[in-house]
């Protein structure tokens, strides 16, 4: 087996159909509402919330999501428990506990697949009705295991936290209270993958300020690639919102949520332009 | 009903000591002698370890690689079965006087390593039925049987934290071994996967016959 798996060779079904971010990103069928008013209004928000004219389909589409990311966040972690050999964390080593971290990430995910394939079923939603975007896996495929920590426990899994956030809240305004409870679970782990992302990236960071600098430079592309052009975000125009308390939770600092923060404020308004101008390109 | 004071002198004798009891209840029948002695055990233990982690990072890594959505589950979910056994060896090590647990976390000879290496040699998307006869058909039938050698010759008073370790690990390797066949049942279904499975088992337990099981020889006695 090799030492490093590309994405493009990642095995699947005959159901599934792949995709990447900049495909996914010109697809003018937007959940960003460019014309909207910025009115505070409730009605102005797009939040998920089962108020919404396509709640149904957008927490379909996103619960498919989310069953594809988890796919992929298994394959990740059993990528990391075996693409690099146990010890002191230098040059193309990790730390035998960080192995350990993995390994237990990679069950913890594979309920979650296992958790978001029972509710895809429930929400009437087959395997392979929507695309998978690839751009997880892309992020644990690095050479370097703390930028797949930064990109992938920190920057996807906070991404995940948001996510579950939205989706548990969505379960409770629509009163489906097995949403909410398996929501809260899946919650209940990614806040330990976050934090053990955080915990790991200081660790074998201490001694090597510039390959902690580096990791989190690439995390904060992966936060930005995350944000898919602002649809997570504290803006109501964002159909998911930012989990502060939880990414606290996590080990994020204030500054640190602060800037992601900004920096979904930025990823939506570039977005908006770049469906204004491809919409009025296409005479919408 | 009894008078107080009287039950209390039965119980008590005439010093207010309670009556001796033996060390060993008529129901404890463990004893002292073991086959193993403390530098054997470690040996062995070091062996499971690196046996272990071969075994968690193969299933982690091939996840990526099997197109089955249950298998590629299954694999992240045993995946972390072996890493929490390597943990309890890991933790074992030192507890047998080995305070470098990296130096005794090593194959039980080359034929071992040799073994591995052919074990997690598939990677095609369409190798599902080797990859999981080399874990489920020869590697974890040989972990159900080692970890039972042991359980059952080492001392059951000295070794105790040992057997302890050995029972849960084994647990999850009965467990493990169910599904994995299960899983195997249900992709062979065809002559000529049945040859593949056959010939795959067949050119990897001959490696480990070599090698004399997970501890080398002596392995199962």
């Amino acid at each position: 087996m090799r030492q490093f798996f590309p994405v493009e060779d990642l095995a699947r079904d005959d159901r599934f159909v792949q995709t990447n971010m900049a495909k996914r990103l010109a697809d003018t069928r937007s959940a960003v509402d460019v014309k909207k008013s910025k009115s505070k209004s409730r009605s102005a928000s797009n939040r998920l919330t089962p108020e919404r004219h396509d709640a149904s389909d957008a927490a379909r589409s996103l619960m498919h999501g989310i069953m594809v990311g988890e796919i992929q966040a298994l394959e990740g972690a059993g990528r990391t428990a075996h693409d690099f050999e146990a010890g002191d964390g230098s040059g193309d080593t990790i730390p035998f506990e960080l192995k350990l971290d993995m390994a237990r990430q990679a069950w913890d995910e594979a309920r979650h697949v296992e958790i978001s394939a029972k509710l895809s079923d429930w929400m009437g939603t087959e395997i392979g009705q929507f695309q998978e975007n690839t751009v997880l896996f892309e992020a644990a495929c690095s050479n370097d295991p703390v930028l797949r920590l930064a990109g992938v426990n920190r920057a996807l899994e906070g991404l995940a936290i948001d996510v579950f956030t939205q989706m548990k809240e969505f379960g409770q305004l629509a009163g489906d209270p097995f949403l909410e409870f398996c929501e809260d679970w899946m919650l209940a782990d990614e806040v330990t993958h976050v934090k053990m992302g955080s915990d790991w990236l200081r660790k074998v960071t201490e001694k090597d300020p510039e390959r902690r600098k580096k990791a989190l430079e690439f995390q904060q592309v992966v936060d930005k690639l995350f944000s898919f052009g602002g649809a997570r975000g504290e803006s109501d125009e964002s159909p998911i919102g930012l989990a502060r308390r939880f990414r606290e939770l996590a080990g994020f600092t204030d500054d640190e949520v602060d800037t992601i923060s900004q920096m979904d404020h930025d990823a939506l308004e570039e977005r908006k332009a770049a469906v204004r101008l491809a919409q009025e390109a296409a005479g919408v | 009903m009894a008078d107080e004071t009287t039950t209390t002198t039965e119980i008590s004798g005439d010093d207010g000591a309670l009556p001796g009891r033996p060390p060993f209840a008529p129901w404890d029948r463990r004893d002292l002698p073991g086959s193993f002695d403390v530098a054997e055990t470690a040996r062995r233990v070091g062996n499971y370890k690196w046996t272990e982690m071969k075994l968690f990072e193969a299933l982690g890594g091939w996840v990526a690689t099997v197109p089955e959505l249950d298998i590629k589950m299954r694999l992240g979910t045993h995946c972390y079965h072996h890493a929490w056994h390597a943990e309890l060896w890991h933790k074992r090590l030192p507890e047998l006087r080995e305070m470098k647990p990296e130096r005794l976390t090593v194959p039980a000879n080359d034929a071992m390593a040799e073994f591995i290496t052919a074990m997690t040699e598939p990677e095609d998307a369409h190798l599902t039925i080797e990859k999981l006869v080399g874990v489920y058909r020869v590697l974890i039938p040989r972990f159900v049987a080692a970890y039972t050698y042991h359980m059952n010759n080492t001392s059951e008073i000295t070794d105790a934290p040992t057997i302890r370790s050995l029972k849960f690990a084994l647990q999850d390797e009965f467990d493990d071994w169910r599904d994995g066949e299960l899983m195997l049942q249900s992709l062979i279904t065809t002559p000529d996967h049945v040859a593949r499975a056959a010939a795959h088992q067949s050119k990897l337990e001959a490696i480990m016959v070599r090698a004399g099981g997970i501890t080398g020889p002596g392995s199962i006695g």
